[in-house]
């Protein structure tokens, strides 16, 4: 449906996008995901033609539109602002582009009619734009992009101007609506939350690269790298030392006496030194605490460090040491923001109402998980 | 699209502006006059032309004579008058060193030959004496200043307007006679820029223009200026209370000659040639001079048909003699000096 | 004229290519908006070459003439005019008395101004819409009469003198309402209107969050005007300055009526020429330019500087006005109705003399007589309706093409980066920079032959001279108010059009041009009612058959009639109020942002 074949845009002295490809299959919707200025936003503008790409193709459809002006590109836009017309009513706005195609008076009413009925608007047509509720302008210029029916959608920000009450509703009520219809659609957005509720896949960028493009899941679970993990979701990372290697699978020396098991990034990196420094990422619900055992606060608690469960990390002797920050109730998860001993914060997300520990705690990985691990430069 | 209704109705508007004003001429044959005048005499000269020629239209712009040298070099290639009507000698002189204007001899020529160009190109048709003006509420005709020399006495310091003389072709007539006075009498103009420097102190203002200039007169402002015949009795005949006084200095008044001449390519020769032998006939001489206190330049005029006050003058008058040539040379350059170095330092 | 609008309307009907292949208006660096989307980059090459060599043409080239005018004597190339220019102390004296003075009126005008806009736009008190359009009056004082009304108003034997002669019974009148002082006073009369309504506009704009929100990080009122609100103001004060600099640089009637010995070069112009010193005329011309352009140069500079694009959301928050209470109330509402009078005692006057039947009105303190005399005098003149048609006629054929040009330029110039984007800038604002005398004489020279091979035409004597006139100079205050409409678009309205399928000239037509219209329309009646009164470059090349209204009052006051130049006036000044008001309240109800 839509492919970008290594496109890049370059102003004078920045690379705002570099060399991004992907390709996107029908009815798919895709995510553009990253912090402010990571390119995301010029490229959906190339992929709409209001930027020309430096270099690359873009086909959609298998028909190259990189030199093709918007108004030919059969592709809808909703922007991040909505953009509506000012001085026309809701219907002249929806009706904009049929018109400008040059759709029959009949042809017109109707498809604005259906446009405004999907979005749960009939009965607006007459209203200035200006009157209408910030959900209601969302919808309106929801409405526009698809009124003549556009094969690919573009959404710039579609939510961000709206209040954390409707956004989530609204996201909903817009995936719903946009697989009703059928259509491609790719939305930019620097919301994680966002993109996950939205999208089938997903591309994560920065600094002007695609970092990783995958599902929610994937993302979340196998993070390409440590920008990924710490961009989508919560993640804790630790330093770490590799001590042996098997394959992927790999020991490392967390501080003096912790040993935890990790996944090594497959691409490299750490993997072609078997003792190099890595960077461990764990997501908080894949930590537990433990009450900290006997008088001894900063002792030896790996006294039986030879023990071989050590290595599943689930056990006190490769506990971390340290002690409880806060503890906040979150509903349907617990969490703790734990101080370490000579270490970072970490953030533990417990299932449920957890225990209300104080004072000194160990943190331990939860068992039979292998976590993530990146080269230390990697951030 | 109620805008777009809205659009409608402007153009409409706007077009029926266009169309109500575009109606051209009525058929006749057209006469522009270039003249400073201005719209009284014009307006007479206007309604007798017509008057006799029922198929012309006689069209006058009203505006300095400086103005009408400028616009006719402007239109030289694109003549826009028929005639110049009204300007001193030296303006006359430059437009036809610059061939604007064309020779031609009006059945009255021989009469006003001693005020016009020998070559034909234009001819006197009135005399505008200078002289001195005083505002006759404030001065009675005894105490004014009764010679040029007298607006120097200490009675009249700051209380004399003049017209600023780098616009005034009178005000330069009156310097320029200052000055060849001067070098009569000494052999330099040195004395006569003095004596400029001391009018300079007793002047309270150089006003822009006539208008403004009998405006302070009239609020008494300043008393004492130096000032033109016609103009002041056309504006003691209007009735109102302006209540100006004039005094003839009897060693000399300089007499503008007043001319005119058929413009370079007139748009229509003929036409301008019978306006020429129109303005220059007795009967038009002797009307401008009853309706608007001209004073004829032709010398064949009964002084018993002109009205008692230019008859008056007529006698009074003890003509100036100017070296128009001199002043014509040397006159910028007067002025300039003047300009720069007597002008608010006397 | 016929030729001027041809190569927009060309390029705008023709069938653009699809191809935008090639970028034929290369980006610049470092321009505002280089990275936009470019619509058919061919259809904006076409309208951006052709205005510009359409105004290199209409503004630049006629000056040449001035120019090279200034450099030749005895038909050699020579500086001895600059030599004697520089060498003479007057004209020395003159080049800083206009800087000056110019300065000076700026700072002044600014002061009458800026406050007054902040009065009638940050509080609430009864008759402000009144007051805050009577506040804009002296925008229809017709530079003629205008001047007029100061001497019959100020003048030592006007209105005010007189009074205050007679009340404490003074044997010499208070003041002499001559020299620079007088100047100041009639330049800042008359010029503060621009800082006025330019401040006022930016006030309106302004949002009202940037406030808030600099008072909710702390910042005390005062920071917050010097830190917030006065930024945001720059551009619209900036804009008024150079206006109100360049008038003051050309203006001519003030100092000559006013001057007395006080020399500036806009007179010193007008000397030279009657003394017959073409060529000196000439240097003081390219010199007074000169300064403009330089001004103009650091001006925009500064602009370029700091621009402030729509960083809202485009959402104008209902502009929030202070009520005082009860006691301030009563005093802002009453030194409010006490500054406008005061500001608008020139028509007052100028309404007076209209009824002042001829001469009678000499040394008293108010007139003796009173009639409608001038009114019936004037009216019974079969010629009264044909100036009044001339000048409306004239007048909207100039705002017309004003307003074609002003919109593509001003598309070309905030909407799109290109090589040359500088030069258009520049050119759209030069004509501010040159008098209108020079204007006029530069016109009259060019299109006085007819060589078309030169780009010279014969229009001296034609009616399409004047129209042309009133065009060039009103390019500035149109193309201005289209960029300050354009910048306040949201570039993505016209992205949403072209996403939806319109080509550039559909985008142009049903988008950009009827949310630009507003701000381009009160430009353009501004201008329309300046071409209305225009008589600086009419006086030069007027015809009889073009005679406009301020030709009519000057006949009026050669032939020593005030009265009836007063009532002229007054009819003037009527119909400009009419068309304004009709103007804004077409504009104010049609789509606002």
């Amino acid at each position: 449906m839509l492919t970008l074949e290594s496109l890049s845009k370059r102003f004078e002295s920045t690379t705002a996008v570099d060399s991004l490809s992907l390709e996107l299959g029908r009815g798919e919707f895709l995510s553009l995901l990253g912090p402010s200025g990571c390119g995301k936003t010029t490229s959906l503008r190339m992929i709409a033609g209001f930027e020309s790409p430096s270099s690359g193709r873009i086909l959609v459809n298998g028909r190259d539109v990189t030199h093709v002006s918007p108004r030919k590109r059969d592709t809808g836009m909703v922007f991040q602002n909505y953009a509506l017309f000012p001085h026309l009513d809701v219907f002249e706005n929806v009706a904009f582009g049929l018109k400008a195609r040059g759709a029959a008076g009949a042809e017109i009413s109707r498809k604005v009619a259906a446009a405004l009925e999907r979005v749960d608007l009939s009965g607006y047509e007459r209203r200035p734009v200006q009157d209408l509720s910030g959900g209601q302008q969302q919808r309106v210029a929801l409405a526009r992009a698809l009124a003549p029916e556009p094969p690919l959608l573009l959404l710039d920000e579609p939510l961000s101007n709206l209040d954390a009450a409707l956004r989530e509703r609204t996201r909903d009520e817009l995936r719903t609506l946009l697989k009703a219809v059928g259509i491609t659609a790719v939305f930019v957005t620097h919301d994680q939350e966002e993109a996950f509720a939205l999208s089938d896949r997903i591309a994560v960028m920065n600094l002007g690269q695609l970092r990783q493009l995958g599902t929610p899941e994937e993302l979340y679970r196998s993070p390409a790298d440590a920008f990924v993990a710490s961009f989508v979701g919560r993640a804790n990372f630790l330093d770490a030392r590799v001590v042996s290697r098997d394959g992927d699978l790999a020991e490392v020396m967390i501080g003096e006496h912790a040993r935890w098991r990790v996944r090594l990034d497959s691409d490299g990196g750490a993997g072609s030194s078997s003792d190099g420094d890595v960077r461990v990422m764990v997501r908080p619900e894949l930590l537990r605490l433990l009450p900290a055992g006997g008088d001894d606060p900063g002792g030896n608690p790996g006294a039986d460090g030879n023990d071989d469960t050590a290595l599943s990390g689930g056990s006190r002797g490769n506990g971390l040491p340290g002690w409880i920050v806060e503890r906040r109730f979150a509903g349907s998860t617990t969490q703790y923001r734990v101080q370490l001993f000579g270490a970072p914060e970490l953030l533990v997300s417990v299932p449920g109402h957890g225990p209300r520990l104080e004072g000194r705690v160990l943190v331990v990985a939860e068992e039979g998980v292998p976590l993530r691990a990146f080269p230390r430069s990697g951030l | 699209m109620s805008l777009k209704r809205r659009y409608v109705t402007i153009l409409t508007a706007l077009s029926l502006a266009f169309l109500t004003a575009c109606g051209g001429g009525d058929g006749r044959q057209i006469l522009v006059v270039y003249s400073p005048h201005g719209p009284d005499l014009l307006k007479t000269f206007e309604a007798r032309f017509e008057e006799a020629n029922p198929d012309v239209d006689v069209q006058w712009l009203d505006m300095g004579s400086q103005e009408v040298l400028d616009r006719l070099r402007s239109e030289k290639a694109n003549p826009q008058a028929d005639v110049w009507f009204g300007g001193p000698r030296q303006l006359f002189q430059a437009a036809a060193d610059e061939q604007l204007i064309e020779a031609y001899s009006p059945p009255w020529a021989a009469a006003a030959a001693e005020y016009s160009d020998p070559q034909g190109r234009f001819h006197g048709v009135y005399l505008t004496p200078l002289m001195i003006a005083y505002n006759s509420a404030v001065v009675d005709s005894a105490s004014a200043p009764q010679e040029w020399d007298d607006i120097l006495n200490p009675e009249w310091a700051d209380r004399v307007l003049i017209r600023d003389p780098m616009a005034s072709g009178t005000m330069r007539t009156i310097f320029g006679m200052v000055l060849q006075r001067s070098i009569r009498e000494t052999g330099s103009v040195d004395a006569g820029f003095e004596w400029l420097r001391r009018l300079d102190g007793q002047t309270r203002e150089y006003t822009l223009n006539p208008t403004i200039l009998y405006q302070k007169l009239a609020r008494q402002e300043g008393v004492v200026t130096l000032w033109d015949l016609p103009d002041i009795l056309d504006i003691q005949s209007r009735g109102g209370s302006y209540p100006f006084g004039f005094i003839f200095p009897l060693t000399g008044t300089p007499l503008v000659e007043d001319g005119v001449a058929v413009v370079a390519g007139a748009p229509d020769q003929e036409l301008a040639r019978r306006f020429v032998d129109f303005v220059g006939s007795e009967s038009e001489v002797i009307t401008a001079a009853r309706k608007h206190f001209r004073l004829p330049a032709r010398s064949d005029i009964p002084s018993d048909s002109l009205p008692e006050t230019l008859q008056r003058a007529r006698d009074v008058i003890n003509p100036e003699p100017i070296n128009w040539q001199l002043l014509n040379e040397r006159g910028s350059e007067w002025m300039r000096y003047w300009d720069d170095n007597i002008r608010g330092r006397g | 004229m016929t030729e001027e609008p041809s190569p927009a309307s060309r390029a705008a009907t023709s069938a653009p290519e699809p191809s935008a292949i090639s970028h034929t208006l290369s980006p610049v660096p470092g321009s505002v908006t280089p990275h936009r989307w470019r619509p058919k980059v061919r259809v904006t090459t076409l309208l951006g070459v052709g205005i510009t060599l359409l105004l290199l043409w209409l503004v630049l080239y006629p000056n040449l003439f001035v120019f090279v005018d200034s450099l030749r004597a005895r038909g050699e190339f020579t500086m001895e005019h600059y030599q004697r220019f520089f060498a003479s102390r007057s004209e020395r004296e003159a080049l800083w008395n206009s800087v000056w003075l110019s300065g000076a009126s700026v700072l002044l005008s600014g002061l009458i101004g800026i406050p007054l806009a902040f009065l009638f736009s940050r509080y609430e008190f009864p008759g402000r819409t009144i007051l805050g359009g009577l506040a804009a009056m002296p925008v229809l004082l017709p530079p003629l009469v205008g001047v007029i009304a100061f001497l019959f108003l100020y003048g030592e034997s006007g209105f005010l003198a007189r009074g205050i002669q007679e009340l404490f019974g003074l044997a010499l009148p208070p003041w002499r309402f001559t020299g620079p002082w007088a100047i100041l006073l009639v330049h800042a009369y008359t010029m503060y209107v621009y800082f006025f309504l330019f401040t006022s506009a930016a006030l309106s704009r302004l949002d009202r969050g940037y406030g808030e929100a600099a008072a909710a990080l702390g910042a005390s009122p005062v920071t917050a005007f010097r830190r917030v609100t006065l930024p945001m103001l720059a551009p619209a004060l900036v804009g008024a300055s150079l206006l109100v600099f360049m008038t003051s640089m050309g203006s001519f009637s003030a100092p000559y009526v006013f001057g007395g010995g006080f020399r500036v070069l806009a007179t010193q112009i007008f000397v030279s020429k009657l003394n017959g010193e073409p060529a000196i005329a000439a240097v003081e011309t390219v010199v007074l330019a000169a300064v403009s352009i330089l001004f103009l140069a650091l001006l925009q500079r500064y602009e370029a500087r700091r621009e402030y694009t729509g960083a809202g959301k485009g959402t104008v928050s209902g502009l929030h006005r202070i009520r005082l209470g009860r006691r301030g109330t009563i005093l802002l509402t009453l030194s409010a109705w006490a500054l406008v009078g005061f500001l608008l005692l020139p028509h007052a006057t100028v309404l007076l003399v209209s009824f002042v039947p001829e001469g009678t009105w000499t040394t008293e303190f108010i007139p003796p007589a009173w009639s409608t005399a001038n009114y019936t005098s004037l009216f019974s003149e079969s010629e009264l309706l044909t100036p009044i048609l001339n000048s409306l006629r004239m007048a909207t054929i100039a705002t017309l093409a004003n307003v074609v040009l002003a919109f593509v330029a001003a598309y070309l110039l905030v909407r799109r980066g290109f090589r040359g984007k500088r030069l258009l800038g520049a050119l759209v604002i030069l004509p501010w920079a040159l008098p209108g005398t020079v204007l006029a004489v530069s016109l009259a020279t060019t299109f006085s032959v007819n060589q078309p091979l030169a780009g010279r035409f014969l229009l001296v004597g034609t009616f399409a001279i004047l129209p042309l006139a009133y065009f060039i100079r009103n390019i500035p205050l149109v193309t201005r108010a289209a960029m300050t409409s354009f910048r306040q678009l949201d570039p993505s309205l016209e992205e949403a059009s072209a996403s939806l399928g319109a080509d550039w000239t559909t985008t142009m037509r049903r988008v950009a041009l009827p949310i630009v219209l507003p701000g381009l329309a009160a430009g353009a009646l501004l201008a329309f009612v300046t071409a209305l009164g225009e008589f600086v470059a009419s006086v030069m090349l007027y015809t009889f058959r073009t005679r406009p209204i301020s030709i009519a009052i000057l006949s009026e006051l050669r032939a020593f009639n005030f009265g009836g130049a007063a009532a002229y006036a007054v009819l003037l000044i009527a119909l400009m109020a009419v068309v304004l008001l009709i103007g804004y309240g077409k504009v104010s109800d049609g789509p606002t942002q």
